[in-house]
């Protein structure tokens, strides 16, 4: 079975990458944090970048995760399987709340999908943004979930191997995608729907498909996210402000490329921290210096996007892969 | 009920007020090379339109392989065996001529298989990209299997259409101004090609054109549009001496003509 090979590998790598970097709670911090973004970043690159529709709602679909999750992991916290030792059962649990998460998501996402997505255009960025604003208006007025006051108390249950590993199933899952019939029809649609649909290409049925996993994966990230913040609230985490983030990255990678969202999305999670620590040094002890200096760290991050869609406007790596580079040079070779 | 692969029957459409093409009919069958032909403007491409079901007739209906296809999705009307190229080329630029190809190519293997890449998805893959390479060596791209659509020069890029329509496995291809742009030289290539086409996948094939000269030397049939209305209908040689016809592309014939 060649085809999981890369599975095993990936469990091995990541297990043994835990375990060295466990003394580090900055490190696996910062981990969880880009993980997450990565999760959201490629899987938004499955629509914006592949299918060529426009989203910007990701964060509405984490959002439906990461509170479907967040509640069912806080009511399964009261059992335990008895046959199982606890944190066997805790894990069996908090995979049960992952794919409950994403499974909710995919669901909004295929009622939101649906109706916009049988249309030609820009329907879709409509819908999904006034899904976004919509989902937090529910959230915050909904008492069961905690209202505008956040859910507390979701069991942190997010490991860096958690993390890291559905990034690893999502850009797999991106990448054999594409080797695929189902992802080349993908792409058709995005270069020309007319045609695609001509060449007997199901395009509202693949759009459909497409955005539904799309949702899914970021309904998983949502699920991760909640399991590791000790509360979740229907604030910043989730708003239109994190859509937007999220469609930077795919863009700032270049949209259709799954390797340029990753790298853009930990690249451009990491920058802010980056600068602190930067800037930190820079100030030396003087406090009110470096803090001042602290606050163009935002003015900065978007200046550096502003040069990049000057300088590169088909984002970092066009709609090239990472992996295309080893490709080339093999077939060079005798 | 006759066994024509296309059959339009009393197709009429209207836009509004205008009526686009008036009661057109026409059949094609295996091994058909028929020409439709007409000023600019006579509703050559609507008729075309109507046909793949990117319109939907006022009256009338259209039929592909027997099945009655009005209001049906142009995808699923492709999959009755009804393939067409454009005349504004739409190529999926940013793939490659082989991907282009294999696009159009139906693939059976379920979500599942291809994600695992299981035994059964890598064969059909295999046999996948076998029958797009030799569908490009038929149009004469083997060589560019790998560039990018949008980097072939432009007759590649008509050939290319053709290609991918042909990965469809259509009873009936439709061809939409196959030859524009093209000059003389790659004109006639381009007819005998077409004649290989018809001959090698037994296809029936319907050709829109505006060049008389060029549908007159492998057209076997003529149907003649002129403002939406049928004006001609027949061999090539009667279309030709035919007063409608000469009026429509001269203008009227003198009085005493």
């Amino acid at each position: 079975m060649k085809s999981f090979a890369p599975i095993a590998i990936a469990v091995a790598a990541l297990a043994l990458l835990q375990a060295l970097t466990a003394d580090s709670p900055y490190f696996t911090y910062l981990a969880l944090l880009v993980g997450v973004n990565v999760v959201l970043a490629v899987s938004l690159n499955i629509v914006n970048g592949l299918t060529g529709q426009f989203s910007i709602g990701h964060a509405g679909f984490m959002a439906v995760g990461a509170y479907t999750s967040a509640f069912l992991s806080l009511w399964l916290h009261e059992y335990h399987v008895s046959a199982l030792p606890e944190s066997v059962g805790n894990q069996l649990f908090f995979v049960v709340s992952l794919l409950a998460g994403g499974g909710m998501a995919a669901l909004f996402g295929f009622v939101v999908g649906l109706p916009s997505l049988r249309l030609k255009g820009d329907y879709l960025a409509i819908v999904t943004l006034g899904f976004g604003e919509i989902i937090l208006v529910v959230v915050r007025n909904t008492p069961a979930l905690g209202g505008a006051l956040g859910l507390s108390g979701t069991p942190q249950h997010t490991t860096f191997f958690a993390v890291w590993f559905t990034v690893f199933l999502v850009v797999l899952f991106s990448r054999r995608l594409l080797a695929s019939g189902h992802g080349r029809s993908l792409v058709a649609i995005r270069e020309d729907e007319v045609a695609a649909e001509a060449m007997g290409v199901d395009t509202t049925g693949y759009k459909v498909r497409a955005f539904v996993i799309s949702s899914f994966f970021a309904g998983v990230a949502g699920a991760l996210f909640a399991h590791f913040q000790s509360i979740i609230t229907p604030g910043d985490s989730f708003s239109f402000v994190k859509s937007m983030e999220v469609v930077v990255m795919v863009v700032a990678g270049g949209l259709g490329s799954t390797t340029g969202a990753v790298v853009a999305a930990m690249f451009l999670t990491l920058l802010p921290e980056g600068m602190r620590a930067v800037f930190q040094v820079v100030g030396g002890d003087n406090a009110t210096l470096s803090q001042s200096i602290d606050q163009l760290r935002k003015p900065l991050f978007g200046l550096l996007l502003v040069v990049l869609m000057l300088t590169r406007p088909q984002g970092l790596f066009g709609t090239h892969e990472l992996w295309d580079l080893f490709k080339k040079k093999r077939s060079v070779a005798p | 009920m006759s066994d024509a692969l296309l059959q339009a029957s009393g197709v009429t459409i209207r836009f509004g007020g205008l009526t686009a093409l008036t009661d057109f009919n026409l059949e094609v069958r295996k091994g058909d090379l028929q020409g439709l032909i007409g000023p600019n403007g006579a509703g050559k491409t609507t008729a075309f339109n109507v046909l793949t079901g990117v319109y939907l007739p006022t009256s009338g209906e259209v039929r592909v392989g027997g099945a009655r296809i009005n209001g049906q999705r142009p995808h699923r009307i492709n999959r009755l065996g009804l393939a067409r190229t454009f005349q504004n080329i739409r190529l999926f630029k940013e793939m490659t001529a082989l991907d282009n190809v294999r696009v159009a190519i139906r693939s059976t293997s379920g979500w599942a298989a291809s994600m695992l890449r299981s035994g059964g998805f890598l064969k059909e893959e295999a046999q996948l990209e076998a029958r797009a390479r030799e569908l490009l060596e038929v149009m004469g791209l083997s060589h560019r299997a790998d560039e990018d659509a949008k980097n072939l020069p432009y007759g590649e890029q008509r050939r290319l259409e053709i290609a991918r329509a042909l990965g469809t496995s259509p009873g009936v291809l439709l061809l939409d101004e196959p030859a524009a742009g093209m000059n003389t030289r790659e004109k006639a290539d381009l007819m005998v090609l077409i004649r290989e086409l018809r001959a090698r996948f037994e296809l029936g094939i319907l050709v829109i054109e505006h060049d008389m000269k060029l549908v007159m030397g492998i057209c076997e049939k003529l149907t003649v549009l002129d403002h939406g209305e049928t004006i001609a209908h027949g061999a090539p040689a009667a279309v030709r001496a035919d007063a409608k016809v000469i009026e429509a592309y001269l203008g009227e014939a003198p009085a005493h003509g």
